[in-house]
C-alpha cells in the first residue's frame, strides 16, 4: 500500500542544514496497524504529516498503491488524499463553531458528496460510534475522550483505506485512551490500515509492527 | 454548499461579538456615508431630468464679447427664433416674485413669465387641467398654470381650480393647469404665467420692445427629435455669429447651447466629485480597517484553517469559504449602512444650502440601493481577498501544532493596511484642513459694508398697478413712514442687496472718453440707492457728496461711483465727469468698493443712481438697528399697510443671514470633508488600536520572557509604543506625499488658502501622530502589566 524510499526532510538556517528525516525507507502493507515511536524531535510526526500529504517539501519516493506521490502535482495529491486517507490529531481539532454533525459532515462536503448521500453516511457514523445523541452539541460541551471519538468518526467517515493518527490518546486519561484504541484496533480488524505516532508502549501494543525513529533516522522495526 | 458556509459564517460571527460589532460599525459607517453622499451626488449631477429625451433640453446662453454669460434681449430672441429650424421648441422665460391676490389673504410666490413654448420643452403631463403650447396658446391670453405644491396649499386641492380667476401682481388670470411637484427646472417655480407678449414681460417696464440693448431673460428650448443635439448647438452658434455680424451692439457675442441638466450644476460638479472622493477614502480606510481585523481574526483561526485542510479542503474552497464570509459580513453591513444612509441623506439635505441646485431630486430609491448592494459586494470582496488569500496558506504542521498562537510572523500585511489607514486618512484631513482655514479666511473678508445690525426687507412691486411715478412715490413713502419710527430711523432704500443675486449691470462709458472695442469695454455693477444709503449701509464717502433730496427726477442726472471705477477716468478726476448710460450721469462721488457678488469675488467697478432717477419695482428696505428683524418687519409692515394695504412685505433678513446663505456652499462642503476626515481619523485610531492591541496578545509571551530576564515595564511600555509610532511616521510620510498629489483637484475650491500650506499640513501630521500615540497606549499599558509567571506558565 505504501513504500517510502530514501526519505528525507531539511531546513537551511543559513549555511547549515538541519535533515529532521534521514534516508527513511519503509513499506506498509494494506491492513497493517503501524506504530511510530521515538523522542521527541525524533521526526515522527513530520514523517507522518509526509504520509498525509500535509508536507510536500521532502526529497525521495514515497507510493502510494501505484500512485508515486513524490511526482503528483499539489491537485493529485489533495485527490488522492481525500480518497484515501483520514486524520486524527491529538488535539482533536474540533471546530469549536461546528456541531458534532457538522463536524463530522466537514470532509464529506469537501469531497463533494451530495447533501442525500452525507446525511446518510453521517447518520450511520453516528449511529456506529454511538453519539447520535450529541450530533447537536458543541465541542466545548463535550469531554476530551468524547471529542476525540467525535474527531475519529469524522476520520473515518468519508470511509478510508488509510487512518493516520498523530498521538490519538496524548490528550486522554487512561480509561479513555484504551477506549479509542480499542475502536482503532476494531476498525484494523474491519480492513483500515492505521499508522499511529504514539510514546506510550501500551498503544503501541495494539499495533502488529512498530518503527522506532531517532534523529530522523529509523533505528529499528519490530 | 454555499447556503452551508453562509450559515456557518452567520454562526461565527454571533460568536464573536466583539469582532463583528467593531466591523459591523465599521461598513456601516463607510457604507452608510458613502451611499448618501453617492445619493446626493447621483440627485445632483447624474439623474437625468424628469421628462421625455432630457438630454434634448438645451439652456441657450448668450456669450459677450468678453466670454461671460449674459441675458437675452428680445430682438435677439426674436432672430433667434426665426432662424432656429434644429429646434422643435424654444422658449422664453423670467424668475419673478408673484403676489397672488383675489382671494382672502394677498400670498406672494416665485414664479416664471414665460413665452407660449415653455410646456412644449418641459413636456410634463399635467395633474389637472392643461398646460399652455405655442400651437393651441396666443400671446395675450391671460392664463397660468400653478404647483401641486400652492395647489395643495392654498387651494386645498380643489379640482375645481381649473377655470378660477385670481389676481396674479394684479392682472385677472384664470388658473388653467396643476403640474406635479417634478416640475421644478430650470428653477423652482410655483405659477407658470403666459407671457402677453412674444417675449417675457420685462421688468424695467418696456415691455413689447425691440431693442438689443435690455438683457432680462433667459431661454431654453429642444432640439427636435430628427435632429442630432450638435446640429442643434452647431446652428445657435451659425445664429449667433450672423446676429454679432448684423449688429454693432452684439459685437463678438454669440451663442451656445448647454443640455440643462449640466448647466444647472455646473458650478458645484467639482465640489461634488472632492466630496464623493473623499467619502471614498472613508470607505477604503473602513475596508482597510475589516481587512487587519479579518487578518487578525485569520491568524487566530489559523489552527481552524490547518484542520479543515488536513480534512481535504483545498485552497480555492478555503478562500470560497472567508470570501462568503467576508461578503456575508459586508451586507450585513450594507444593510446598517443602508440606515445610515437615510439617516446621513436626511442630515445632509437639513444642512445643504438651499441654492444647492436640483437638492429637490436627491432620494433613495432603487439606484442608490443598487449603488450601495454594488458598493457592499465590492467592499466585501476588497477586505475579504487578501486576508482570505494569505489565512487559506496554512503552515499545517506547525499551525495544528501551535494551535493559533504565534503569528507574529503574519502582522506584515496588518501592518500595510495600518499604514494606508494613516495616510488615507492624513489625505482627508488635510483636505478637511484646507477647506476649513479657506472657509474660515472666507468668512473674515470685509465686504465693504457694516454687516452686524443691518436687517434687509424685501419691497416688490406688481408693475400692473405700479408704473415709474407709482413705484417712486412709494418707496420714498415708505422711506419716510420708517425714518419717522424710532426703531427704523437709520434706514434707505436699495437695489439690488448685496449677495441676493440681483445682477443689474450697465457698460461704464466716460463721456469724452475715446469709444472702446466690445471685449474691452468696462460693465459696472448698477445700485439705485436712496439718500442716506452709504451712511446706513456703512460704505464710505471717500470724496465729493453724497445723493441729497434735491436729487430728483427732474433735476441734473448724477451718480456715485466705487473706487474700482475711478481707473476708467484715466486719470483724471471723476468728480464733475460725465458716464454714458443712455443718458449722460455726471460723477458727484467717490465711495469705497463693496462686494456684491459673493464674498469670494473681488468688488468691481460699480455706479449708484439715486432711486428718485433710476427706480425699480424691485427695491428694498436696508436699516440698521440693534432691535432684530421681527420688530423691523413689524415696522415695515405697517408703513406699507398705511400706502397700500393689499400689498404683502417680501422677505426679511439680516445681513448676517444673507451672507451666511450665500456662503452656503462652501459652508456646506466644508463640514462634510471636516466630517469624513473625522471619521477617518477615528477608523485609523481604531485600526492602530486594534494592530497593537492584537500584536500585544501574540507577544505576551515573549514580553513575559523580557521581563523575566529583566526589562523594565517601561521599556516593555516605549516599546510597544515605538511599535505603533513606526507605522504612523511611515503612513503620515505616504500620507504627506498623496496629499500633495490630490490637492490639486481641490485647489479651485479654496479662497486665499494656498494647496501646499505648510501650516496645515505639518499641524495635522502632529495631530495624526498624537491620535497614534493615544491609540497604542492603552495597549502598551497592557504590555506593561503582563504577569512574567503567567505568560511564561501559558506558554
Amino acid at each position: 500500500m505504501i513504500k517510502l524510499q530514501n526519505i528525507e526532510k531539511s531546513y537551511r538556517h543559513g549555511l547549515s542544514q538541519t535533515f529532521v528525516l534521514r534516508r527513511v525507507s519503509a513499506e506498509i502493507k494494506s491492513g497493517d496497524f503501524v506504530s511510530i515511536m521515538g523522542p521527541s524531535g525524533a521526526g515522527k510526526s513530520t514523517l507522518l504529516h509526509i504520509l498525509g500529504m500535509h508536507d510536500s517539501a521532502w526529497t525521495g519516493e514515497y507510493w502510494l498503491y501505484e500512485d508515486p506521490i513524490h511526482q503528483l502535482s499539489a491537485k493529485d495529491r489533495m485527490r488522492l488524499q481525500k480518497q484515501h486517507i483520514g486524520f486524527v490529531f491529538q488535539s482533536y481539532h474540533l471546530l469549536d463553531n461546528l456541531t458534532v454533525y457538522e463536524n463530522i459532515d466537514l470532509p464529506l462536503s469537501y469531497r463533494d458528496v451530495k447533501k442525500a448521500e452525507r446525511e446518510g453516511m453521517v447518520a450511520d457514523i453516528l449511529d456506529r460510534f454511538n453519539i447520535v445523541g450529541k450530533k447537536d452539541l458543541f465541542p466545548n460541551q463535550l469531554s476530551g475522550g468524547q471529542q476525540q471519538l467525535v474527531a475519529i468518526a469524522r476520520a473515518v467517515v468519508a470511509k478510508p483505506t488509510l487512518i493516520l493518527a498523530d498521538e490519538p490518546t496524548g490528550n486522554l486519561h487512561s480509561d479513555q485512551g484504551k477506549e479509542i484504541m480499542e475502536l482503532f484496533r476494531r476498525l484494523n480488524e474491519g480492513g483500515t490500515t492505521i499508522v499511529q505516532v504514539t510514546h506510550s508502549k501500551e498503544n503501541a501494543s495494539y499495533s502488529k509492527r512498530v518503527i522506532n525513529l531517532k534523529d530522523g533516522w529509523i533505528v529499528d522495526e519490530i | 454548499m454555499l447556503i452551508q458556509d453562509i450559515r456557518y459564517a452567520l454562526r461565527s460571527f454571533r460568536r464573536a461579538p466583539g469582532f463583528t460589532a467593531v466591523a459591523l460599525v465599521t461598513l456601516a459607517l463607510g457604507i452608510g456615508g458613502t451611499t448618501a453622499i453617492f445619493s446626493i451626488v447621483d440627485g445632483v449631477l447624474l439623474r437625468p431630468l424628469p421628462y421625455s429625451d432630457p438630454g434634448r433640453i438645451l439652456r441657450i446662453n448668450r456669450v459677450g464679447a468678453n466670454g461671460g454669460l449674459d441675458s437675452f434681449s428680445a430682438a435677439d430672441y426674436r432672430d433667434l427664433k426665426k432662424d432656429a429650424t434644429s429646434f422643435a421648441a424654444i422658449s422664453g422665460y423670467r424668475s419673478d416674485i408673484i403676489d397672488m391676490t383675489g382671494r382672502s389673504e394677498p400670498v406672494r410666490i416665485i414664479g416664471m413669465q414665460t413665452t407660449a413654448a415653455f410646456f412644449d420643452v418641459f413636456d410634463a403631463a399635467p395633474l389637472l387641467g392643461r398646460t399652455y403650447h405655442e400651437a393651441t396658446d396666443t400671446p395675450g391670453a391671460s392664463i397660468a398654470v400653478i404647483s401641486e405644491a400652492i395647489w395643495r396649499q392654498q387651494f386645498g386641492a380643489n379640482a375645481a381650480v381649473i377655470g378660477t380667476q385670481v389676481r396674479l401682481n394684479g392682472a385677472p388670470t384664470e388658473i388653467i393647469g396643476v403640474v406635479p411637484e417634478f416640475l421644478r427646472h430650470p428653477q423652482k417655480s410655483d405659477v407658470w404665467m403666459l407671457s402677453p407678449f412674444d417675449v417675457p414681460t420685462s421688468p424695467f417696464g418696456v415691455d413689447g420692445n425691440d431693442s438689443r440693448d435690455i438683457h432680462y431673460f433667459s431661454v431654453v428650448a429642444r432640439v427636435a427629435h430628427d435632429r442630432q443635439l450638435t446640429e442643434g448647438q452647431q446652428q445657435l452658434r451659425s445664429i449667433g455669429d450672423q446676429i454679432a455680424r448684423d449688429h454693432q451692439r452684439n459685437a463678438g457675442s454669440t451663442f451656445n447651447g448647454e443640455p440643462l441638466a449640466s448647466s444647472m450644476v455646473a458650478d458645484v460638479r467639482t465640489a461634488m466629485l472632492v466630496l464623493l472622493g473623499a467619502v471614498a477614502f472613508v470607505l477604503l480606510i473602513a475596508c482597510a480597517n475589516v481587512a487587519g481585523l479579518l487578518i487578525a481574526r485569520g491568524a487566530a483561526r489559523r489552527r481552524e484553517l490547518a484542520v479543515r485542510t488536513a480534512l481535504g479542503a483545498g485552497r480555492g474552497r478555503l478562500v470560497q469559504q472567508l470570501l462568503t464570509e467576508s461578503v456575508v459580513l459586508a451586507l450585513v453591513g450594507g444593510a446598517l449602512g443602508m440606515l445610515v444612509a437615510t439617516w446621513t441623506q436626511q442630515l445632509l439635505i437639513s444642512f445643504a444650502p438651499e441654492n444647492l441646485p436640483r437638492l429637490a431630486d436627491v432620494t433613495l430609491d432603487w439606484r442608490i440601493a443598487s449603488f450601495a448592494f454594488a458598493a457592499t459586494i465590492v467592499v466585501g470582496m476588497l477586505f475579504g481577498l487578501t486576508p482570505a488569500l494569505q489565512s487559506s496558506r496554512p503552515e499545517l504542521n506547525a499551525d495544528l501544532k501551535e494551535g493559533g498562537r504565534g503569528g507574529t510572523s503574519r502582522t506584515g500585511l496588518r501592518n500595510i493596511m495600518v499604514v494606508a489607514q494613516v495616510a488615507l486618512a492624513l489625505v482627508l484631513l488635510i483636505g478637511a484642513g484646507l477647506m476649513l482655514t479657506s472657509f474660515s479666511r472666507l468668512r473674515s473678508v470685509d465686504p465693504g459694508f457694516r454687516v452686524t445690525d443691518l436687517v434687509t426687507v424685501e419691497l416688490m412691486l406688481p408693475l400692473a398697478r405700479f408704473d415709474d411715478t407709482a413705484q417712486r412715490t412709494f418707496y420714498m413713502g415708505v422711506l419716510e413712514r420708517l425714518r419717522a419710527n424710532p426703531v427704523t430711523a437709520n434706514s434707505a432704500m436699495l437695489f439690488p442687496f448685496p449677495f441676493g443675486g440681483g445682477n443689474a449691470q450697465a457698460s461704464l462709458s466716460v463721456v469724452g472718453q475715446p469709444a472702446k472695442p466690445p471685449e474691452q469695454r468696462a460693465s459696472a455693477d448698477l445700485y439705485s440707492v436712496s439718500p442716506g444709503y452709504l451712511q446706513t449701509a456703512g460704505v464710505r464717502l471717500l470724496k465729493g457728496r453724497d445723493f441729497t433730496d434735491h436729487d430728483g427726477p427732474k433735476s441734473t442726472p448724477v451718480v456715485l461711483i466705487s473706487e474700482s471705477a475711478v481707473k476708467e477716468f484715466g486719470g483724471r478726476d471723476p468728480i464733475g465727469e460725465k458716464i454714458d448710460m443712455g443718458d449722460a450721469f455726471t460723477v458727484i462721488g467717490i465711495v469705497s468698493d463693496a462686494r456684491r457678488r459673493s464674498l469670494d469675488t473681488p468688488a468691481r467697478a460699480a455706479v449708484y443712481l439715486p432711486y428718485t432717477q433710476f427706480v425699480l419695482p424691485y427695491m428694498g428696505a436696508v436699516v440698521r438697528t440693534d432691535r432684530g428683524a421681527a420688530a423691523v418687519a413689524s415696522a415695515v409692515k405697517t408703513a406699507v399697510t398705511q400706502i397700500d394695504r393689499d400689498l404683502p412685505i417680501g422677505d426679511v433678513k439680516t445681513m448676517e443671514q444673507i451672507i451666511e446663505e450665500s456662503t452656503g456652499e462652501p459652508r456646506f462642503r466644508s463640514f462634510l470633508i471636516a466630517s469624513f476626515a473625522a471619521l477617518a481619523l477615528l477608523l485609523a485610531a481604531v485600526g492602530v488600536y486594534g494592530l497593537i492591541s492584537f500584536t500585544v496578545t501574540q507577544r505576551v509571551p515573549e514580553i513575559g520572557v523580557r521581563l523575566a530576564l529583566g526589562a523594565s515595564p517601561r521599556q516593555v511600555f516605549r516599546q510597544v509604543i515605538g511599535q505603533g509610532l513606526r507605522l504612523a511616521i511611515i503612513g503620515i510620510i505616504a500620507g504627506l506625499a498623496a496629499t500633495a498629489a490630490a490637492t490639486t483637484l481641490v485647489r479651485g475650491l479654496l479662497f486665499n488658502t494656498s494647496a501646499t500650506d505648510p501650516v496645515v499640513y505639518i499641524s495635522l501630521s502632529l495631530l495624526l501622530l498624537a491620535i497614534a500615540a493615544l491609540a497604542c497606549y492603552v495597549p502598551a499599558r497592557r504590555a506593561m502589566r503582563v504577569d512574567p509567571m503567567t505568560a511564561l506558565r501559558s506558554e
